[in-house]
């Protein structure tokens, strides 16, 4: 806009601050009939209205010619078995996050508004105003408790609120404020929730696929059963929740990280969740409790995520209990084994075909031995915090468009696909030194 | 061409049009007669213009609310008092037209109906329609109780109740919603200080002096009074539960004071305990649901809900309470059946009856029944060992429904004094070490039962 004045002072050295700069300028008042758009009016615009009399920042949300749209009318979903799933928002104080990702919400194929209600974790009027733009409820909370532990029993308390709101409710969709949502994302859902009704062996469906990056993901029809809950937008079923997690849930003093409380063997008790192999959701989040910018920068930002409508999900029936053993048989019988005495960090450990698949074998002393599969996760660049995507032993992902199976031998049961001439590959995490590489023991024997 | 005769001609035409001219008048009368509401039914049948007023508002309302799709049915209770006498033929005669109006007509201030708050799109177009009918319309909206627990949630307000205002009659639209324990709920009715208070006669209202609870009604399509309308399928039914639909909230602000105090025990026993109590309260409840026979939240379960909004960790089992007046022998086959056997019985149909059944595990289910006098209530005790017998006074109190661990339940509405009289005034300090021969503060010995009705009166199984 109009400059109403400038003035500045130049430092003289370096080692020297400018002089203070004293600057005096009239600001002519605009009257509200000018400074406010004329935009035609409609139920939309009355919220816009209300939005931007109190808000800035939003980008073309105000602007007087062109405004963003606020309604989206993504096509409706056939069949939609998921239009009755109350959606929970769970959201802080990060109202910029929260617009981006109500606008991906909002533009998903088979959305139901009616179904969303925001939870906002303190009585912050900037998300409330957002939540408003959208015509879409939004509840307060008032916070309990300190860091991991005030958004903990935040999570409760939504959680606790939307089975209330929703009575007849069986399941519950958990969103939080800083994820883009995939255009297919109910679609996803509705093709896949039967299971979490009819196989008890589930504990959830979540869109995120924690080993998905761009370079380990490839087929968006394809499901995965993984023996970790990743959040990051899931489905929770509401007898999960009120006969065992809600009476027993971290009470307010307990430092806990609900997710991390969620995954523990007492509450999980050896269920499995369904995850996709390209991820139905993206975190975008780079400011917040657990987040900062290097950790996005290394986790998250090359996360794969789903941008293709519609895209019909394979064999959605193996994905039951008896069923994904006979199917990961029939996998590891048809995989081709590589050559284990190469370096499985190097490009060249995976042939350059497409659409083949093959196995690899690593040691795994027993179920919690995962010192091994922590260094291939590192080299490969994918999750390697903790142990995620695993399956009886088994990891599943991508290598130059390859399916690529990991096998933990002895501890996992398909290590009776090894063949006998096939030594586990073992590595070894690095010494204490600063930037030493984990180099695996067939290569290091090699050198010497 | 035969001579016309122009003064005959010129008769003829004056008469056509004095002919016409009256017509004209004599319709126009009629059309002013309707309008003044004197006529129903192509003028049929006498009735004065207030009645049928009553029937067009009841019309107009019904127009109004089928052209945006909003499906409401009629819970007024003075209507369907009327249509439940004729409800057979009324059931089998749904199309025909009828010749008086024998139902909308009554007179009254009001006239009642129901809408279910998700069959309801909130759009506000119905609004400026119902401006444009003619209508006044006021909303009352409040605190959404479904947010209400242990946490400290506020959302929206939710709308409570309508009241549509045309010419002299009023239409209250009641909004029900449906809450965990599958029954529908719907708020009381509280003028804000800004409203009219003589918007319409507030007072005669049926609805909405105490929240309430009913059970999901099954609807019926039926025409009453030439009008398309829907009814609850057993209108004695709903009306025998608006007698006593009386809801009251768990008083969460209290229990979270308490857990202040004294922090809840988290403990997996704690969480298991809890666990069984709640299915077997569901279980208990499913059946004696079944047979018809009321019952209501007793000694440790109600000073749960009253105190903490929860089964109390360190109470041993689930305490029922049942009228005598209310017996029925088939309780105890009918526990049995759904795989509660009878542990002991004490006492008989006409003193001190006692009946405890065994749950999961430890969990034991005791019901108590109760023995009405003129001025106080009271339930009996039975040491097994010494024969000794022990009464529990109480003042008289009635039934309120409310919702504990998901559950549809009543309590005495005089709660307060009912806890008082049984643990006194501490009530609010937990104690963990109980005896019921003494601790309550309303025991009284009673006797011994005489050794010869031992048998019958000391039953262990």
């Amino acid at each position: 806009g109009e400059v109403y004045g400038e003035k500045h002072a130049k430092s003289p050295a370096l080692s020297t601050w400018g002089d203070p700069v004293l600057l005096k300028t009239e600001v002519h008042l605009t009257s509200v009939e000018d400074a406010e758009c004329h935009w035609p009016d409609t139920e939309l615009n009355r919220r816009r209205k209300r939005f931007c009399s109190k808000v800035e920042g939003y980008g073309s949300v105000c602007s007087c010619k062109d405004p963003t749209p606020i309604e989206f009318n993504p096509d409706p979903l056939k069949d939609n078995k998921v239009f009755d799933v109350p959606v929970a928002v769970i959201a802080g104080n990060r109202p910029n996050y929260l617009y981006r990702m109500l606008r991906s919400l909002l533009s998903a194929q088979g959305v139901n508004p009616q179904m969303i209600t925001v939870f906002i974790d303190g009585y912050y009027e900037e998300p409330m105003d957002v939540v408003e733009l959208f015509g879409l409820s939004g509840i307060q909370h008032t916070p309990i408790s300190i860091k991991n532990a005030r958004v903990s029993q935040h999570y409760k308390a939504s959680l606790t609120a939307t089975f209330n709101l929703f009575p007849d409710a069986k399941f519950a969709v958990v969103l939080e404020e800083d994820l883009d949502i995939s255009v297919d994302f109910f679609s996803f859902l509705s093709q896949s929730i039967h299971l979490l009704e009819e196989d008890e062996s589930l504990y959830c469906i979540s869109a995120w696929n924690d080993q998905g990056y761009e370079h380990t993901a490839e087929d968006p029809s394809l499901l995965y059963r993984v023996e970790t809950m990743p959040g990051l937008g899931w489905v929770l079923r509401k007898n999960l929740y009120k006969d065992e997690l809600e009476p027993k849930w971290p009470t307010p003093e307990k430092l806990w990280d609900w997710d991390m409380w969620m995954r523990m063997p007492e509450q999980r008790k050896g269920r499995e969740c369904i995850i996709p192999d390209i991820s139905r959701s993206y975190h975008f989040g780079i400011v917040g409790l657990n987040m900062n910018g290097y950790f996005h920068e290394a986790y998250f930002k090359k996360h794969k995520f789903n941008t293709v409508p519609n895209v019909q999900l394979k064999n959605v029936e193996s994905l039951r209990k008896d069923a994904y053993e006979t199917e990961i048989h029939r996998l590891l019988g048809e995989a081709e084994v590589l050559d284990h005495s190469k370096n499985p960090c190097e490009d060249s450990f995976v042939p350059d075909t497409e659409g083949k698949v093959y196995v690899m074998f690593i040691r795994m002393e027993q179920e919690a031995d995962f010192t091994t599969w922590t260094q291939l996760a590192k080299c490969l660049h994918i999750w390697d915090l903790d142990v995620r995507g695993n399956h009886k032993g088994l990891w599943r992902l991508f290598r130059k468009k390859n399916h690529f199976l990991v096998v933990g031998v002895p501890a996992s049961p398909y290590s009776s696909k090894k063949p006998s001439s096939v030594t586990p590959i073992y590595m070894e995490p690095p010494a204490k030194e600063e930037g030493a590489v984990a180099v695996p023991a067939v290569a290091a024997a090699e050198q010497t | 061409m035969p001579k016309i005769n122009r003064s005959a001609v010129l008769a003829l035409l004056s008469l056509a049009s004095l002919a016409f001219l009256l017509f004209q008048l004599g319709y126009y009368r009629l059309y002013l007669s309707h309008k003044n509401g004197s006529g129903f039914s192509k003028g049929r049948g006498s009735q004065s213009g207030q009645d049928s007023t009553r029937w067009h508002v009841v019309r107009k309302f019904l127009g109004l609310i089928s052209s945006h799709n909003i499906p409401v049915y009629l819970i007024d209770p003075l209507i369907l008092g009327l249509v439940e006498k004729d409800m057979e033929q009324i059931r089998s005669s749904p199309e025909g037209p009828s010749p008086q109006c024998r139902y909308f007509c009554a007179p009254r201030d009001f006239t009642t109906f129901a809408l279910l708050d998700k069959t309801w799109k909130h759009e506000v177009g119905l609004f400026r329609t119902a401006e444009k009918m003619g209508f006044q319309w006021l909303k009352i909206i409040n605190k959404d109780p479904r947010l209400d627990g242990m946490d400290d949630l506020s959302g929206m307000e939710i709308p409570l109740h309508y009241i549509f205002k045309l010419a002299s009659h009023a239409i209250h639209l009641v909004v029900f919603y449906e809450r965990s324990g599958n029954y529908l709920w719907h708020g009381p009715l509280r003028l804000k200080q800004h409203m009219d208070r003589k918007f319409v006669p507030f007072r005669k209202l049926h609805f909405g002096r105490y929240p309430g609870a009913y059970e999901k009604p099954e609807l019926l399509h039926v025409s009453i009074d030439d009008l398309k309308v829907q009814i609850p399928k057993n209108p004695s039914s709903f009306l025998e539960e608006m007698s006593h639909s009386r809801f009251l909230e768990c008083r969460y602000r209290e229990a979270r004071a308490f857990f202040q105090l004294y922090p809840d025990d988290a403990s997996l026993d704690a969480v298991e305990f809890r666990t069984k109590a709640k299915s077997l309260l569901h279980l208990a409840a499913l059946t004696l649901n079944n047979l018809g026979v009321k019952f209501w939240l007793s000694s440790g379960t109600c000073l749960g809900w009253y105190r903490q909004c929860n089964v109390i960790p360190h109470s041993k089992d689930v305490d029922l309470g049942i009228f005598i007046r209310d017996y029925k022998a088939e309780i105890i086959p009918a526990f049995q059946k759904a795989g509660l056997p009878l542990k002991h019985k004490f006492g008989k149909v006409e003193d001190s009856l006692e009946l405890s059944f065994q749950g999961e595990d430890d969990v034991k289910l005791d019901i108590f029944f109760f023995y009405e006098e003129d001025d106080h209530i009271w339930n009996g005790g039975t040491q097994a060992k010494s024969g000794k017998k022990f009464k529990y006074l109480f003042p008289k109190f009635t039934l309120c429904w409310t919702e504990f661990v998901e559950l549809k339940v009543h309590v005495p509405c005089e709660t307060l004094q009912y806890v008082e009289a049984n643990y006194g005034p501490d009530w609010k300090v937990p104690v963990k070490a109980w005896d019921w021969k003494s601790s309550p503060s309303n025991v009284q010995s009673n006797g011994v039962w005489p050794v010869d009705e031992w048998d019958d009166v000391i039953q262990i199984y």
